[in-house]
């Protein structure tokens, strides 16, 4: 106490400072740490995508190729039958990320979609009639904390086993879900429902309920005002939920891995599945799909960064 | 014809009744104010006309037709919310024509009639604008043109001028009464503000805690409050209450309190000498008189501009309002003596708040 009444204002503000910049220090050096910890095995990834078979794993590593090569590119990306310069020895698969490609963005835009759809109609319902009761907005989120492998396998019990039996019983045609597109983007509209509906709502509940008093009163039915009024008002909202939830559907691996095979192949389940006899796990190749696959990912978060900040300060509306 | 009656209308939401069973008439063409304090019923009242809210039971008539189950856009009413309920993302020319696009007008209709509200509330230069390149001002007039250009015959308003800072409030009251005198058309007006009510309506319904207490013109319910609810929300500074007994005195009766004794005039029901009762004075109507029969000790003075009010201790550590001329010369801790106009002693029932004379 004595000390400190004995400081003048600037000596005060200049202690006040310094300890701000240790702080600052501190701050940043925490956080690089925490930086390099996330961005090394993007790094790895990356470097090994450019490196050639015997370079994928040696000691001491090479932190950079010693001979870069587009091998592992032209492999992934090769349309037809490899040529004798890029095969590998006794593979069995095909390495071109094209179907995989194919897959993914088919399954992932529609399903996407199809649960931003239902989801928004879902959550202005629960936002303006309070559909369910009180507490059935949380009672959703809770859908999500089961973990995927738990459904995984009941799915795959429906999707291969029960349904086609029951279809075939009844209606006497084999129907199955498993290993087709219907399947796979029907489970995972399911899986990112709760997340649309939950993102969804916080953005319908600020639209404030006297516009649609003031639309209905003018004669607009429901429909026309949640096509005019609401909709309008959450669009930034719903491209924000959609590129959230294309990015979950995205990097989805264990449902498409239990749920397909071989007619549907996502990119994740794909990049899993190179091995070749002689050299054993193909570290080039995949880690070129890695790359391939994250590059989305990464405009996407930067697309969904923009209207984050658009989407959050949708509360500006005048009230 | 927008008539409207309400026929022993009710809500009630869970176990709270916000509205038990009121009964009023509306004449055509009528400017009618509700107000009361915060959760009256008065908004609620208010939703349950435009169609926003659906009764409990009751009914309500508008013209001659039961409207109970008709959609809010099916009742031929124009409303102005409380928060405006402009639509942020249209402009203000495509606000004012959702209405008439709702209803197919074709285009070069709504281009007039759009044009021609807008002129009506002078906002003509604004058609371009957002809602929120707007002032408060501006943004009340558009809702205002939004409602007009659809032609309502009933208008109904929710506390529409209560976002506009003091001065703007005031202007407003005045155009709204000008709009009504033009537009012949029926208004109904939600307020808290007795101010605003006093100066713009032709009938007040004043309402507390779901119920109607008292439905008069301005100056009836100014001059003879039937309760002491009314008499207490109504008037600038509140009404003076003390309370005491009505004693009688021979032929006359007086009203008696610690330290006050006044006579009252002889206009008095029957019986009602020995009640506990309220007495209500207006401060205009506590006379500073020197010779007057109460003594009181000046606390602080209010100058108004064109009155001032004193604020005196009577004794008993209670403290009464007056109104006196700007000229005064009282200041804190002077003495006073003052009087009660004996026409101008509003009493009500110690208990019930009802009116007794």
């Amino acid at each position: 106490m004595a000390v400190a009444s004995t400081l003048t204002p600037e000596q005060a503000k200049a202690r006040r400072s310094r300890r701000e910049g240790r702080r600052r220090i501190l701050r940043h050096v925490a956080l690089l740490a925490w930086t390099g910890f996330i961005v090394f095995p993007i790094y790895w990834m990356v470097m090994t995508s450019f490196k050639d078979s015997g370079e994928w794993v040696t000691w001491p590593p090479n932190w950079l190729p010693r001979e870069p090569t587009l091998l592992n590119y032209s492999q992934i990306f090769a349309f037809s039958q490899l040529d004798a310069s890029q095969a590998r020895q006794a593979t069995e698969q095909s390495f071109t990320i094209w179907k995989g490609l194919g897959d993914s963005v088919l399954v992932c835009t529609t399903a996407s979609l199809v649960s931003l759809l239902l989801g928004t109609f879902l959550a202005y319902s629960i936002s303006r009639f309070n559909v369910g009761g009180k507490y059935f907005r949380h009672t959703i989120l809770t859908i999500r904390m089961i973990p995927p492998i738990v459904i995984a396998i009941s799915i795959l019990m429906y999707y291969a086993i029960i349904i086609p039996y029951v279809t075939s019983a009844l209606i006497g045609i084999r129907i199955s879900l498993f290993d087709t597109y219907i399947g796979l983007i029907l489970i995972y509209t399911v899986t990112t429902l709760p997340f649309v509906i939950w993102m969804m709502l916080t953005f319908i509940d600020e639209v404030p309920y006297t516009l649609e008093h003031a639309a209905r009163m003018m004669g607009a039915s429901r429909m026309t005002v949640i096509w005019k009024i609401v909709l309008p008002l959450v669009a930034s909202g719903m491209v924000v939920t959609f590129l959230f939830v294309f990015i979950l559907n995205w990097a989805e691996f264990l449902l498409a891995l239990t749920l397909t095979h071989p007619d549907v192949t996502t990119l994740t389940v794909l990049l899993n599945k190179f091995q070749s006899a002689s050299e054993g796990r193909l570290y080039g190749p995949q880690a070129a799909i890695g790359t391939m696959i994250t590059i989305p990912v990464v405009i996407l978060g930067m697309l969904i960064q923009g209207h984050l900040v658009k989407g959050f300060s949708f509360g500006t509306i005048r009230k | 014809m927008a008539r409207i009656q309400i026929k022993d209308l009710v809500k009630t939401f869970g176990a709270y009744k916000a509205v038990s069973g009121i009964n009023m008439e509306i004449r055509d063409g009528e400017f009618m104010i509700m107000v009361g304090p915060s959760g009256c019923g008065k908004t609620t009242t208010l939703n349950m006309i435009s169609g926003l809210e659906t009764p409990t039971s009751g009914q309500i008539v508008i013209g001659d037709t039961v409207v109970n189950d008709l959609e809010p856009g099916e009742r031929g009413l124009g409303m102005v919310f409380q928060d405006l309920a402009l639509f942020p993302h249209m402009t203000v020319y495509e606000n004012i024509a959702f209405g008439l696009r709702v209803k197919k007008v074709p285009p070069a209709e709504i281009d007039r009639r759009v044009t021609a509200a807008a002129e009506a509330v002078h906002i003509g230069s604004l058609l371009p604008k957002l809602p929120r390149q707007c002032s408060g001002g501006e943004s009340q007039r558009v809702a205002l043109a939004r409602t007009i250009v659809t032609n309502p015959s009933v208008f109904l308003m929710d506390e529409p001028l209560s976002s506009l800072d003091a001065k703007l409030r005031v202007d407003m009251r005045t155009e709204l009464k000008r709009l009504h005198e033009r537009l012949k058309a029926t208004f109904v007006y939600v307020t808290h503000d007795q101010a605003e009510a006093m100066t713009m309506a032709d009938s007040i319904v004043v309402m507390s805690k779901g119920r109607i207490e008292q439905l008069g013109s301005p100056l009836a319910i100014y001059n003879t409050p039937a309760t002491q609810f009314v008499a207490g929300f109504f008037g600038t500074p509140t009404m003076n209450f003390l309370e005491g007994t009505i004693e009688a005195n021979g032929s006359g009766r007086r009203f008696r309190a610690p330290g006050i004794d006044q006579p009252l005039p002889d206009a008095l029901p029957a019986g009602i000498a020995g009640r506990k009762v309220t007495l209500g004075v207006r401060s205009e109507h506590v006379l500073v008189d020197a010779n007057g029969p109460h003594a009181g000790t000046v606390l602080i003075t209010e100058p108004l501009g064109d009155a001032t009010l004193v604020h005196f201790d009577y004794g008993q550590g209670k403290t009464l309002v007056a109104k006196v001329p700007p000229t005064t010369t009282l200041g804190p801790g002077g003495q006073l003596r003052f009087d009660f106009a004996p026409q101008a002693c509003h009493l009500f029932d110690a208990a019930g708040g009802e009116r007794l004379n």
